[in-house]
């Protein structure tokens, strides 16, 4: 891949110290095509959500390289990986992780107004996007006064408020009945094309996976398959 | 309102929806309040008695007083205070010349400071000294005089009998000995045989604490070689007392505060603790360490300030309600008032609010510190 938007190499991590220590990623490559939606599957503990919040620079490789849109970001320290972030990483998690404090409208304005936008400016674009996902009449409700899928949705909305170049989704659909989780399945890919978005999704549905552009299957040496 | 601050209100203003760190939160604020209210209070109190006590001294003391800077007796002290009295108006200016004498009476003889001053034309006793030699007014008793006179059986100590005129409450920090106050010149034939004047005595009750600055002024040329003590100088180890006093009572009062401070700092880390994959999302949205720590210090500070706050207007306003109803009434007789005093100071109300806030943001900052450090996934994990 000539320009990949994701590239990660010889990438290492472990959690814990000595005989506890459990090595969960082992020098493992990878790299994802811009615009490119792939699926991470592979069994619970295989290091699935610890490759999504590698790529989400959530947490740090014991070793090896990461670079996102051509950006190496060993270097970058914690300030300068939050603007990263926030300007072109969206999370989408598998419970909602919406704030329970903050209404719909202001969940979704939260990135914006983190990344400097005023209140007004964030509350509008944020009013656009609950619009798109199709929530324009629950802006004001909490998140416990909305579905699971609901939430979800305010969530996926929340991932897109920067315009991101990269969604990362940690098993959006696990949480949710399967009629929810085929609308917030097809909200995801829907607004992936439309936006141009590179999108890493981890699930253990097979199903939704084989609608990816493809899937990558980990395995507890962390060997890469591509399907 | 940077999105941090906002956040940090609407955790504030949301924590009622969440019993156990409601409570918590509740009893934070409300032993902050509490301390910055005994505090206003101990203090309102405290400065009650002690503008009493100044209020006192400014009744009974010279405001300023001038000798000679050699120690000596003053030269031309009827020339200087003409000049002092041109030149300061409404202040009063009297001949003083003191001295130690034993004086005798029907219940003994006692050591005594003889004080004499040209303003008084009768001889008082102070109330020690006249309940040490058992004497009232129209009483007679004898002093001596540590000069001597040469007689054909050698020499003498000077005596002189004096009637008691009036009996005269205590300067305050006058000492352990009794005092009698004389007319000048009869304290002058006593201590001295001649009109030697020590030291020239200045009142001026409409300025007192800035009389001995204006004294310096007026005497120009001549302040080398003159020594000019203020009110304060005059009772130097008294209010340093009540310096002392009011210290140690702000430390110790101010160790409630402390408490009600670390109380807070659980508060906050119980929070950020509930909180966690909150962090987790806002780290993950973008949020840069240092301003995740700024939305807990401002959580800690918000509710540092409402205590703050609401001490300081509770208490000022206790110490005031009690001042003016005279709440505390005191034994007639034996005090200066006759109610506990309250004196409400803008300058101490701030002072405590200061420590109140400075010490909320301390307690605010460790939990702060501890939760920015976190790596994101961390609070993910533990999900």
């Amino acid at each position: 891949m000539s320009d990949p938007m994701v590239r990660l190499e010889g990438v290492c991590k472990g959690y814990g110290e000595g005989e506890r220590r459990v090595e969960v990623l082992r020098d493992l490559d990878m790299e994802i095509g811009r615009g490119e939606m792939v699926a991470v599957v592979g069994p619970s503990g295989v290091g699935k959500s610890t490759l999504l919040h590698l790529i989400g620079l959530l947490d740090r490789p014991d070793a090896g390289s990461i670079e996102l849109d051509g950006v190496p970001v060993a270097s970058l320290g914690p300030a300068e990986r939050a603007a990263l972030r926030n300007r072109l990483i969206g999370f989408v998690f598998q419970f909602h992780y919406l704030l329970d404090e903050l209404d719909a409208r202001d969940n979704v304005a939260l990135p914006l107004r983190i990344g400097g936008r005023s209140r007004r400016e964030a509350r509008e674009r944020a009013g656009a996007l609950l619009e798109r996902v199709g929530l324009s009449g629950r802006a004001h409700h909490y998140p416990d006064e909305l579905s699971g899928g609901e939430q979800q949705r305010v969530a996926v909305a929340r991932a897109l408020a920067m315009g991101p170049g990269i969604l990362l989704a940690d098993e959006p659909t696990g949480n949710l009945d399967r009629e929810s989780a085929e609308k917030v399945f097809s909200l995801i890919r829907e607004l992936h094309l439309k936006e141009g978005l590179t999108s890493v999704i981890v699930t253990h549905n097979e199903g939704l996976a084989s609608r990816c552009d493809r899937v990558v299957r980990l395995d507890p040496a962390s060997t890469v398959t591509h399907v | 309102m940077p999105v941090e601050f906002a956040l940090a209100a609407r955790y504030l203003l949301g924590l009622g929806r969440r019993t156990h760190v409601a409570t918590v939160t509740a009893i934070s604020l409300v032993g902050l309040t509490l301390g910055v209210l005994a505090l206003v209070v101990t203090l309102a109190l405290l400065e009650g008695f002690q503008s009493t006590i100044r209020g006192e001294l400014v009744r009974l003391s010279a405001h300023a007083r001038v000798s000679a800077a050699s120690g000596r007796l003053l030269g031309d002290p009827d020339g200087l205070a003409r000049r002092l009295q041109e030149s300061l108006g409404d202040a009063t200016v009297e001949e003083v010349v003191t001295g130690s004498c034993l004086v005798a009476g029907p219940g003994g003889t006692v050591p005594a400071r003889l004080v004499g001053r040209s303003d008084v034309e009768g001889v008082a006793a102070d109330r020690v000294l006249a309940a040490r030699l058992a004497v009232g007014p129209g009483d007679t008793v004898r002093v001596l005089s540590p000069r001597t006179r040469l007689t054909p059986l050698g020499p003498v100590p000077v005596r002189a009998g004096l009637e008691i005129g009036e009996v005269i409450p205590r300067e305050p920090g006058a000492g352990e000995g009794g005092v009698l106050v004389a007319p000048l010149a009869v304290v002058q034939r006593i201590l001295w045989g001649r009109p030697a004047v020590e030291a020239l005595e200045l009142r001026d009750p409409a300025d007192p604490w800035h009389l001995a600055a204006r004294v310096r002024e007026a005497l120009g040329d001549r302040r080398g070689s003159l020594r000019v003590e203020g009110i304060g100088d005059l009772h130097r180890p008294l209010f340093l007392a009540l310096a002392l006093e009011r210290a140690m009572l702000f430390l110790a009062v101010g160790l409630m505060l402390v408490v009600a401070a670390l109380n807070l700092l659980c508060n906050v880390a119980m929070v950020a603790a509930g909180k966690r994959r909150d962090l987790a999302v806002l780290s993950g949205l973008g949020m840069a360490p240092a301003r995740v720590r700024r939305l807990f210090l401002g959580l800690g500070v918000m509710i540092g300030a409402a205590a703050t706050a609401l001490g300081a207007g509770l208490g000022a306003g206790l110490a005031m309600v009690l001042d003016r109803t005279g709440a505390l009434p005191l034994p007639r007789g034996v005090f200066a008032v006759t109610a506990v005093p309250f004196r409400v100071q803008p300058v101490t109300v701030a002072v405590v609010m200061v420590f109140s806030l400075i010490l909320a943001t301390l307690a605010a900052w460790l939990p702060a510190r501890t939760v920015a450090r976190r790596e994101p996934a961390e609070g993910l994990r533990y999900e």
